[in-house]
């Protein structure tokens, strides 16, 4: 007579002995392999009387389905187990670096251009460029300024030749897009890029710095649409409380002529040592172009009229960074270069300035 | 421009404090720089009597004043050379304060009580620069009579502050005290008086001959002879005018001839009659190579192009510029000849700057002289010669010329000029606004006819109008507005702008952080890493590292690695996109060509806890270049060809970069030689043209369907001679031109022990794909055998 308690007991501690995978397979080929324990009653059924045989054949099968169900569920519970050791020893140190994809920082002068050729993208501009080295035609004499003006003093130029030099500013560009306009407006530019003076190169000054141009051309464009103009570029550039005031100026190539001045953005101007205790900080010239160079591009100076503004990114730079020295432009210390990979929130002002 | 308040007021009457003067000033388009306030930190400062002098028994060059300051007579120690008894002297009392922080206390210098200090200008704030001869090494010593005890600043006209303009170059009517007076006149109302010249002259007449040779040099030139003068110094107020206009007093002559120019802005000259040399005066174009002696006792060589006053045989001055020497007035001078004239600007401009002559006088010529006050200037010199030096006028003015006195006239309209600014003003508020500048306007319904005193000639076209009546008017009182086009254009960049930002972006994303490079660069480096042989040179640089135009943007950006590793950097990545300058002659404008640059030294991608890197080798930067190419599609049409063309860069390191066939850049490590005198270790750069890049469009993307079928792989691994690129293995599969054929990659490249001498053996996958059904091994055999036979063909052999 087959003792079914014996064999499964002795399954039992079989599977209780066995510590591995290895022993649980083990246990598994001894009683469900082909000649195992449990395989092998039903080798006996034959020796089974007739009328035993369906209730020998349902024991075998309890014994094997409950033999089978607690080796499976073994295998599972090491596998669970081992899972665990595994996943355990495998534990990091979240704290240590992750591995470096290092981020280049995007230059001060490149970041600022490109704001403020977004705010004119908004505004319907377009962004134009011209050449570094310029004749003197376009430099000067385009803008009113021809060989015997007096302002020629105060832009000492990097001279070429006689007639070719590195262009003192951008506004070359405004000759240049006016003279292909073919007489016709509207015209609405912004020109960015470097220029060059023959200024000794310490803190304040650079003999290359870029400057950005805008130019406006159509019927009935007013001088209060540049100081509108303006004042939205002060706002977008130094915070929505911004205000600016235009002071009279001059310049061969606007008329009127102004400079334009934003309300301090440290100290809103009640006088700080940003804005020289003025409460207020220049920051560009403008005008409506001059008739004359209107005209010399074939423009019809009585029809159209427009305004022109140039302003320097670099000293833009300088005042929304609290940058104290120009060089530190030009230098490429990645230790500077490197502060300036981030993004940032527009006209919050920082209290180190 | 210096303009004293208290002097000013003398033209018109202020009724401001000096802030809201300058303030106003501003805000109306000049500059006020700075406030120079001759009362700061100074008190109690008063006039006091030296009564006597005696010699400090205990110090030789001390000596004991017995001074009235008024309600007292004190003894004061002054150690000053020219303390005198029986004079005026500037006396601080105790308790009284100097600049510079100075307290008076009552003191005991050697033994002797001293109540207060006798001062000289300095000590009260007067730069030495302006200081009289006379006071330069003493106490400043009335030469009139004072009251004792009175307020010495106002005695000294130092009761005070001056505005220091920063003019533009269109402003120049207010480059003298009247001009001044009527931009103040516009801005606060008020009239202005002008200085006497009511001079008496007698019946003497010289017969002086004034002739001007060439009437575009010298437009207008007039003479006024004054006799007997007698040079002594000129009175206190005089004198201090001139000193806080930044011009030191001389003599009472040469002080009159420049306190003149600051009340007119018209330049003077005075000449010594009797050393003139002849009754002619002839005014002409130099000579070339004309020689004459300037009274600075320099001989001058002059230029065609300059004017000069001479006696009728040789200059006597060089007009507007200086004087000449024996022609000065000198302390033996009594006859004086007074010049006023006009000169062409243009001339006295390139004289002045030739001969780095700048002058009060040589820059008010060259912006052109307001020709209302040339006689006006003249006969109040004659009548400071008078009433200063006792002179007396000879009668009438000899001159030769014409002095054109008509009026600018300019037409405009209220509707101009409302256009322009964006305003509604009605004639009367312009007329108005105009009037205040001494504009006449006449009005014919929207028509403005304005008539221009001549000492604003600045203002010449409508556009000047607008201008005046926006600054007096106030920019503040504008209204900000947005212009309304007549065609609605969008705002956008274009294709090749939005690549730039692209590539910006994409290499920051790959930690080089973006340089900006000066442009100017060493002569010597225009060779470095180009072809070129020349670049493009300053006619007057200012220093040799800043003399020639970079033809590379290479050089900078090494210069850049050097500069970072000086600094404790272990590694450096970095990028630039800037023009470079090809020239086509020094008279021609060059080609310029943008280009990108990149440079990485030290360990990339470094972590260093887990000793990871990318080490900064060719392999490096080409696949951050080729990361670019994929961003603007280009990738496919790139090819890379050794070269050894450049001495900086390693011979077996260095390919030029192809697009589409044509060389548009290089790639390389630095020679080590390079890097060496450079003091780098391995460091690799590459400049691509950014111009022929963008040429090449791809237009938008071009999306394909996902296959369906799965591709197949095939492996080939080749032994080759060692000069054989992988390139060349490619274009030689793909010019088999097969079916199916996506992609070929390599896998390994292998030289060493385990091959055979100059041979190297390459792997290769070739994926195969079919987009229209499943590819079966034998259709991939079929496409992959002629492949084989090719590469058998070149004489390669299968590896196992």
């Amino acid at each position: 007579m087959v003792n079914f308690e014996e064999i499964k007991q002795s399954f039992l501690s079989a599977l209780d002995a066995a510590t591995d995978m290895k022993q649980l397979q083990d246990v598994r080929v001894k009683f469900l392999g082909k000649k195992g324990h449990v395989s092998t009653l039903m080798q006996h059924m034959r020796e089974i009387p007739n009328e035993e045989k369906k209730a020998y054949g349902q024991k075998v099968n309890a014994l094997r389905t409950e033999v089978t169900e607690q080796l499976e569920t073994a295998i599972k519970e090491l596998e669970e187990r081992l899972l665990q050791e595994k996943l355990e020893k495998e534990t990091l140190d979240v704290s240590l670096p992750g591995r470096m994809f290092t981020q280049g920082g995007l230059h001060p002068i490149d970041r600022i251009i490109t704001d403020i050729e977004d705010f004119f993208l908004g505004l319907g501009y377009e962004v134009r460029e011209g050449y570094e080295v310029e004749t003197d035609y376009f430099n000067f004499e385009a803008l009113n300024l021809p060989k015997t003006h007096p302002a020629r003093d105060m832009q000492d130029s990097f001279y070429i030749s006689d007639e070719t030099l590195l262009r003192t500013h951008t506004s070359p560009v405004q000759a240049r897009v006016l003279n292909q306009a073919d007489g016709k407006g509207p015209i609405k530019i912004i020109c960015p890029g470097k220029v060059y003076r023959r200024d000794s190169d310490d803190a304040t000054h650079s003999h290359q710095f870029t400057q950005i141009e805008g130019l406006v051309v159509d019927k009935n464009i007013h001088l209060s649409d540049l100081k509108g103009t303006l004042e939205l570029l002060a706002k977008a550039l130094f915070g929505d409380e911004r205000e600016i005031r235009l002071r009279p100026s001059y310049f061969p190539f606007t008329e009127p002529s102004v400079e334009v001045d934003v309300s301090c953005f440290k100290c809103g101007g009640a006088g700080c040592n940003v804005c020289k205790q003025s409460g207020w900080i220049e920051i560009l010239g403008a005008g409506m172009v001059h008739p004359n160079v209107l005209e010399m591009a074939g423009f019809d100076s009585k029809e159209y009229s427009g305004f022109a503004f140039g302003l320097g990114p670099d000293r833009i730079a300088m005042l929304t960074y609290g940058i104290e020295d120009i060089r530190h432009l030009y230098t490429n210390d990645l230790r500077f270069l490197e502060q300036f990979k981030y993004s940032e929130d527009r006209g919050v002002v920082h209290e180190s300035l | 421009m210096r303009v004293s308040k208290e002097w000013l007021e003398t033209f018109i009457s202020v009724d401001a404090d000096t802030e809201t003067l300058a303030e106003t000033i501003t805000r109306g388009g000049i500059e006020v720089d700075d406030i120079i306030d001759y009362t700061k930190d100074i008190k109690n400062l008063v006039i006091g009597y030296v009564a006597h002098v005696k010699q400090h028994p205990e110090a030789n060059k001390l000596k004991l004043c017995q001074v009235n300051t008024g309600d007292e007579t004190v003894q004061i120690v002054c150690g000053a050379p020219n303390v005198k008894a029986d004079s005026y002297v500037i006396v601080s009392k105790v308790g009284g304060r100097l600049p510079g922080g100075i307290k008076i206390k009552k003191a005991k210098l050697r033994g002797e009580e001293s109540y207060g200090m006798i001062c000289s200008l300095e000590e009260i704030g007067i730069s030495e620069d302006f200081i009289p001869e006379e006071f330069k090494d003493g106490i400043f010593i009335f030469n009139e009579e004072q009251t004792p005890g009175t307020n010495a600043l106002e005695a000294l006209y130092l009761d005070d502050q001056v505005l220091e303009f920063d003019l533009t170059p269109n402003r120049k009517d207010a480059l003298s005290m009247i001009g001044t007076a009527y931009e103040v006149r516009a801005l606060f109302g008020g009239e202005v008086i002008e200085p006497k010249r009511d001079m008496t002259e007698t019946d003497d007449i010289s017969g002086i001959s004034v002739k001007n040779e060439d009437s575009e040099a010298v437009p207008f030139y007039a003479l006024r002879k004054v006799n007997n003068v007698k040079i002594m110094p000129s009175p206190v107020w005089m004198q201090h005018r001139l000193l806080k206009a930044g011009i030191r007093p001389i003599n009472n002559v040469v002080d009159i001839s420049n306190y003149v120019l600051l009340e007119f802005g018209q330049p003077l000259h005075i000449f010594d009659y009797d050393n003139l040399g002849s009754k002619e005066i002839v005014t002409r174009r130099a000579k070339k190579d004309e020689k004459m002696t300037t009274l600075d006792g320099k001989e001058r060589t002059l230029l065609e192009s300059d004017i000069v006053i001479t006696n009728g045989k040789e200059p006597v001055a060089l007009a507007g510029v200086m004087g000449g020497d024996f022609s000065e007035v000198t302390d033996n001078t009594t006859n004086v000849v007074i010049e006023s004239a006009l000169f062409e600007p243009v001339s006295i401009r390139k004289t002045s700057g030739r001969l780095n002559l700048r002058s009060e006088a040589s820059s008010r010529f060259e912006k052109g002289v307001s020709h209302e006050f040339v006689l006006k200037a003249l006969d109040r010199t004659a009548y400071l010669l008078e009433t200063l030096a006792g002179g007396t006028v000879e009668k009438g003015i000899v001159s030769d010329g014409a002095l054109d006195l008509t009026p600018t006239e300019i037409d405009t309209s209220v509707s101009f000029i409302n256009n322009r600014l964006g305003l509604d003003l009605n004639a009367d508020e312009i007329t108005e606004t105009l009037d205040k500048l001494g504009i006449d306007v006449k009005l014919d319904g929207d028509n403005i006819h304005a008539i221009i005193p001549s000492r604003r000639d600045d203002l010449k076209i409508p556009e000047d109008i607008t201008e005046e009546v926006a600054r007096i008017y106030g920019y503040d009182n504008l209204p900000s507005t947005l212009p309304v086009y007549s065609e609605i254009t969008p705002g956008r960049l274009t294709d090749n702008q939005v690549k730039t930002r692209v590539i910006k972006k994409q290499l920051s994303s790959l930690g080089l952080s973006g340089a900006i490079n000066y442009a100017l660069t060493e002569e010597s480096r225009v060779k470095e890493f180009t072809n070129a042989s020349e670049g493009l040179k300053l006619k007057m640089p200012m220093s040799e590292i800043h003399s020639t135009l970079r033809t590379s943007l290479i050089p900078h950006l090494v210069d850049n690695v050097t500069y970072n590793m000086n600094r404790q950097r272990k590694s450096v990545s970095l990028y630039e996109m800037g023009k470079v300058f090809e020239t086509h002659g020094q008279d021609k404008l060059p080609t310029e060509i943008t280009k990108l640059a990149a440079v990485i030294s030290g360990p990339q991608y470094h972590v260093e806890w887990l000793g990871a890197s990318l080490s900064p080798d060719f392999y490096t930067l080409k696949g951050i270049l080729e990361s670019v190419f994929t961003r603007l599609s280009l990738k496919p049409h790139v090819t890379y060809e050794r070269t050894t063309e450049y001495a900086e860069l390693h011979p077996g390191r260095t390919a030029h970069v192809l697009l589409k066939g044509k060389v548009i850049g290089l790639i390389g490590e630095l020679h080590p030689k390079y890097a060496k005198d450079h003091d780098l270790n391995q460091t690799t750069v590459f400049e691509v043209n950014l111009d022929e890049m963008y040429k090449e469009t791809e237009g938008t993307i071009r999306y394909e369907q996902l296959p369906k079928y799965p591709q197949i792989t095939r492996d080939i691994a080749l032994e080759v001679n060692s000069e054989v690129t992988v390139q060349d293995i490619i274009d030689l599969i793909y010019k088999q031109n097969v079916k199916h054929l996506i992609n070929v990659e390599p896998f390994d490249v292998y030289e060493g022990e385990h091959i055979e001498a100059g041979k190297k053996s390459v792997a290769l996958h070739l994926t195969y794909l079919n987009k229209e059904e499943t590819l079966t091994d034998e259709i991939v055999e079929t496409l992959h055998a002629p492949i084989v036979d090719a590469l058998l063909a070149e004489g390669f052999k299968i590896r196992a």
